[in-house]
């Protein structure tokens, strides 16, 4: 008899003693009973995260507003503008976590008894009770015989097989059919008995184990790590990224030192349609790229795009947000000489310089896309939008003195003075490739991996161990074979199954025709005891 | 020879055996290979071809179509009848898929032409373009998973009677994405990750089988004889949230509807949802009318099962068909009404003059969508909000439409109301025979608990790739966004399902229960969230 078979039994036989307080307690914690109420709390305090909007998220600020200060005040008292944060989520989650424990440790060596004491006799009584059973009559006169046919067939359908004698104890009857019950007699039957997917027995505990390190590394990323972001201009070095912290209506910023300087050496925006606008829907990726220095490593040049972060000393970095505001990574110019009209073209990137045949250097200093002179005479752009580009430049011609330039788009400003020509040459802007003027980068320090971690044991565990439960089951299958006193062997098969009965039903049909087709006679079935 | 007590305990189980394994995946088989085919005629034609729309339209057309043979089966059993159901429920599940498979390619043709036309030459990679951007792709994929999970189930002869019942439901998960529109929408450059495509395939996947669980779960509570006038007063409650909610409560209180305004954007694609909202003649009452015929159901049903009084029970009845007939007028009303809106303008001013405070409204909705600071928001007063509304009024008035995909999930959930009470008054026509046509207890339990495993796995999938999605996009695998939390959520459902099973033993009716408010929770994900929350998912 199993384990589970047994405690049944046994519980029901087994008069009320008074249970200690203890045991009442760990009885309750880990009680499945528990855990479906406080999954049934942790839905709806979800739902009210859902409802209302959290602090963290876009429209916070708006939602905000709209609410009546009674409101504003419940919520805030209650923690519901941030609830996943709240203490009483927290320790609910934690409380969920002690119950699966609890729950685990205490069902799982009923569990582990099917794997290592598994049920390999079964009276004939007992296999007719089954859900699953049939009854045939051997065409072989010899009980071993027939087992040995009846396992070979069970091993056909994958099943494990294992043969054991049973002895069964039982009244004596009389001639006339009554029992005796002051005489006990024996019968020897053998079992044949067969399983497969035992293992399936655990798979709810490796759905808990799963569901754990996903809690477990979650938590360590949160205690340990943090988010934080940081503006990356190319030209620009930081040793230092910013920290936001919600408090309902106000972000408050704090710097964060970092280990390494960083240096933006380039941004670029993948444009689907390059004459567009630099905005999300006109984009396929963007990429910064950084150069790292740090005292302990040296210098490493990283490269961060969409969906593809660097990864360095804990910290990973990922593309957030780029500046609305135009700029171009590079500009090709066409300079034509006032004194013979030829024409020179030529390409400078974002930050750079060139020497012209002549020894003229030109410095790309600036970009602004809507040129306009703000109020205090200098030049500016009204948005950021591709309106009216120029090129900002400082011209060095050789010998000369550096001289401030502005290459207009197309030649817009000829008639006015900024566009006049300068140092000999009229100057315009002939093409540019578009870009912003920052990118944000967001950055997740995570120390211990708690996240991978959390995520892709735990995760890619639970989904493993789901699959495992639900696709597969654990069936066994019994057949009593014994040799009546009229001579002819009879079998009596049963079988149970812990999930996926539906299929099972067809499966045990199936062995039930084989094993009939098999040894069967065609003597009849044998009735049931 | 072989006895098995079980066949005289359940006679019913060889009527639902697999005769020929490999012959019961033909239907679903011959689908799936079809639409290859289809969509390898539409890579060799060109954009000449069958649009994704048009095929998605024959596939409601066929998932109706099934439904109806698969309902008179029940009622009047037939093979030809039945044979008839399952092959269209087949050709329904290959115009919905080849839809799908169309509309990756038509993605792929539109952004490739755009990209050549500006001169760039770069041919991104083709999962870039796999229909998983937006809700109506998903609604393609939705339905598409219900419809093979029908199917599968259908390999069974017992189970094909749930077609019946899960193949409407595809029909309006396709009606409603007929609603919302199949514009492209222009890829936010985060969606093109590799985890795109397996995070919205299990998504689809997983809420089809979710949705067949609903179904058996239904179909359960009418087998185990749950009074079909219950179910009238929750589909009654169902129909009666949604007038009292649509149009921004205003049916019930103000006794008008006003359907939402669009503003087309340069370029084409999604139009602008304009902050203001016309009001259509004669829908408003009709709603109202179809208000007050849905409470006298649920009173004279409560009047039934409380009271036993056989005359509410009677008259219930009567005002059960009377409410399906009042919103089904309301609803021709809406569809006249948004179609023969051609006036706007003139309309929307004469609406404005009589009512200026949703001036005010309109203007605090453009604020709102200008992702101002609090601070920025309070500061802002109510005439300075009217001001804005003018101003938009003004600058936009003439561009302003009315169309039925302003308010797909309005339209739909009307519908979706329509169809609830369809079916109860479906069930209580005759309905000793369609139990009896129907699976045994038994069965239909272990059907439930099965798809509920699958949907309970299937979301366990989503929400952990989605999860690593965000983690490797943006370092961040969990932040309870709210269609995260949702479905999380439904999860939790199931999850309770299924150890109210373990621990409580609760099958059958319970079981039913659980499944129905897990399904609930599914669809407020799909939908709910996408549209009255904010979120990172607010896309789709």
């Amino acid at each position: 008899m199993s384990a589970s078979e047994e405690t049944i039994i046994r519980e029901g036989a087994t008069r009320r003693r008074s249970v200690p307080l203890t045991k009442k307690v760990l009885d309750l914690l880990s009680s499945v009973r528990l855990g479906v109420v406080l999954i049934c709390i942790l839905v709806v305090l979800s739902m009210i995260g859902m409802l209302i909007v959290q602090q963290n998220v876009n429209g916070f600020d708006a939602y905000f507003a709209s609410l009546t200060p009674a409101e504003r005040y419940v919520y805030a008292r209650l923690g519901f503008f941030d609830i996943y944060h709240s203490w009483y989520f927290n320790f609910l989650l934690l409380f969920l976590s002690l119950n699966i424990v609890l729950a685990s440790i205490e069902r799982f060596p009923q569990a582990w008894s099917y794997i290592v004491k598994p049920k390999l006799t079964a009276t004939k009584a007992w296999l007719l009770s089954r859900k699953y059973n049939s009854s045939v009559v051997s065409n072989i006169e010899n009980e071993g015989v027939t087992a040995e046919a009846v396992s070979n067939i069970f091993k056909q359908h994958g099943y494990a097989t294992t043969t054991s004698t049973t002895t069964m104890m039982s009244y004596a009857t009389d001639e006339e059919g009554n029992r005796d019950y002051n005489r006990m007699e024996s019968k020897d039957a053998i079992v044949v008995f067969g399983q497969r997917g035992k293992w399936n027995r655990l798979g709810a505990y490796i759905v808990h184990i799963s569901l754990l390190t996903l809690f477990l590394g979650h938590f360590v990323a949160l205690q340990t790590g943090f988010d934080a972001d940081v503006r990356m201009v190319p030209g620009d070095s930081t040793d230092q990224i910013q920290m936001i912290r919600f408090e309902l209506d106000k972000k408050e910023k704090f710097n964060v030192q970092l280990p390494f300087t960083m240096t933006c050496t380039d941004i670029e925006q993948k444009l689907i349609d390059p004459r567009g606008s630099i905005s999300v829907t006109n984009t396929l990726d963007w990429r910064t790229q950084l150069r790292i220095d740090d005292p302990e490593y040296g210098v490493t040049i990283a490269d961060v795009s969409m969906n593809n972060p660097f990864s360095y000393r804990g910290f990973r970095f990922f593309q957030a947000e780029a500046s609305r505001i135009g700029y171009a990574r590079s500009i090709q110019l066409e300079l034509e000489s006032q004194e013979d009209g030829a024409s020179q073209s030529y390409r400078i990137p974002r930050l750079g310089s060139i020497t012209t045949d002549d020894g003229m250097v030109i410095e790309y200093d600036e970009f602004l896309p809507d040129f306009v002179f703000g109020p205090d005479g200098r030049p500016d752009t009204r948005s950021g939008e591709y309106n009216n580009p120029v090129a900002v430049l400082s011209v060095t011609p050789k010998g000369g003195e550096r001289t401030r330039v502005f290459a207009f788009e197309g030649g817009r400003a000829d008639n006015l003075p900024v566009g006049a020509p300068k140092v000999g040459y009229k100057w315009k802007l002939a093409e540019y490739e578009k870009s912003p003027f920052f990118h944000v980068l967001s950055i997740k320090y995570d120390p211990y991996s708690g996240a991978f971690i959390a995520w892709y044991f735990g995760g890619f565990g639970l989904m493993f161990a789901l699959s495992f439960v639900f696709f597969f089951s654990h069936r066994r299958v019994w057949a009593y074979i014994r040799k009546g006193d009229d001579g002819k062997v009879e079998l009596v098969l049963g079988g149970d199954t812990n999930r996926n009965h539906g299929s099972f039903e067809q499966k045990f049909d199936r062995l039930s025709k084989d094993i009939n087709d098999g040894v069967g006679s065609e003597a009849g079935p044998v009735a049931k005891e | 020879m072989i006895f098995s007590l079980r066949f005289f305990m359940a006679k019913e189980i060889y009527d639902s055996e697999i005769v020929s394994p490999w012959r019961s995946y033909l239907p679903g088989m011959l689908a799936i290979i079809g639409a290859l085919v289809l969509l390898g005629a539409r890579i060799m034609i060109g954009d000449s071809f069958m649009s994704d729309g048009s095929l998605m339209m024959i596939a409601l057309a066929f998932y109706i179509l099934a439904a109806l043979f698969q309902i008179t089966n029940l009622y009047a059993p037939s093979e030809m009848a039945r044979r008839i159901g399952l092959v269209s429920a087949a050709v329904g599940v290959f115009f919905n898929l080849s839809s799908w498979l169309v509309r990756w390619v038509a993605a792929y043709d539109r952004e490739l032409a755009m990209l050549r036309d500006g001169g760039n030459m770069e041919t991104p990679w083709i999962f870039r373009y796999i229909p998983f951007a937006n809700l109506y792709d998903l609604s393609l994929a939705f339905a598409f998973g219900a419809g093979i999970a029908t199917l599968f189930l259908a390999r069974k002869k017992n189970y094909q009677t749930l077609a019946a019942f899960t193949l409407p439901l595809a029909a309006l998960i396709l009606t409603l994405a007929r609603f919302i529109g199949d514009e492209f929408i222009d890829l936010p450059p985060v969606l093109d990750s590799y985890w795109r495509p397996i995070h919205v395939g299990v998504a689809a996947l997983s809420y089809g089988v979710a949705l067949v669980c609903f179904a058996v779960a239904v179909i359960y509570l009418l087998k185990d004889r749950l009074k079909v006038e219950a179910m009238a007063i929750w589909a009654s409650i169902f129909s009666l949230s949604v007038i009292g909610t649509i149009s921004k409560f205003s049916v019930l209180t103000e006794g008008v509807y006003r359907a939402g305004l669009f503003l087309p954007v340069d370029g084409g694609g999604k139009p602008f949802s304009a902050p203001f909202r016309l009001e259509l003649p004669m829908v408003g009452p009709a709603l109202v009318v179809a208000a007050v015929l849905g409470v006298a159901v649920i009173v004279s049903f409560l009047l039934y099962l409380y009271n036993n009084s056989e005359a509410g029970r009677k008259i219930g009845h009567v005002f059960l068909k009377l409410f399906f007939v009042a919103q089904i007028v309301a609803i021709g009303l809406l569809v006249h009404g948004i179609r023969s809106a051609d006036d706007v303008l003139p309309r929307l001013q004469e609406q404005l003059a009589a009512e200026p405070a949703q001036y005010v409204i309109a203007g605090r909705a453009l604020a709102e969508r200008q992702n101002l600071t609090v601070a920025e928001i309070t500061s802002i007063s109510p005439i300075q909000f009217e001001q804005m509304g003018r101003s938009f009024l003004q600058s936009n008035g003439d561009a302003l439409y009315a169309s039925l995909n302003t308010n797909p999930v309005e339209v739909a959930g009307l519908i979706t109301g329509v169809a609830g009470i369809f079916f109860v008054i479906l069930f209580a026509f005759r309905t000793e025979r369609l139990i009896e046509a129907l699976p045994s207890l038994e069965s239909l339990d272990e059907l439930m608990y099965l798809t509920a495993s699958l949907a309970f796995a299937g979301l366990a999938m989503l929400l952990i790739t989605g999860a690593i999605w965000a983690n490797e996009s943006w370092g961040r695998p969990w932040g309870f966004d709210s269609k995260e939390t949702g479905a999380l959520v439904a999860w939790l459902t199931y999850a309770a399902f299924l150890h109210t099973r373990i621990s409580r033993g609760w099958k059958g009716r319970s079981s039913a229960y659980f499944a129905i408010v897990g399904f609930l929770l599914v669809i407020f994900t799909y939908l709910g969230v996408s549209y009255l929350l904010p979120g990172l998912h607010s896309y789709a």
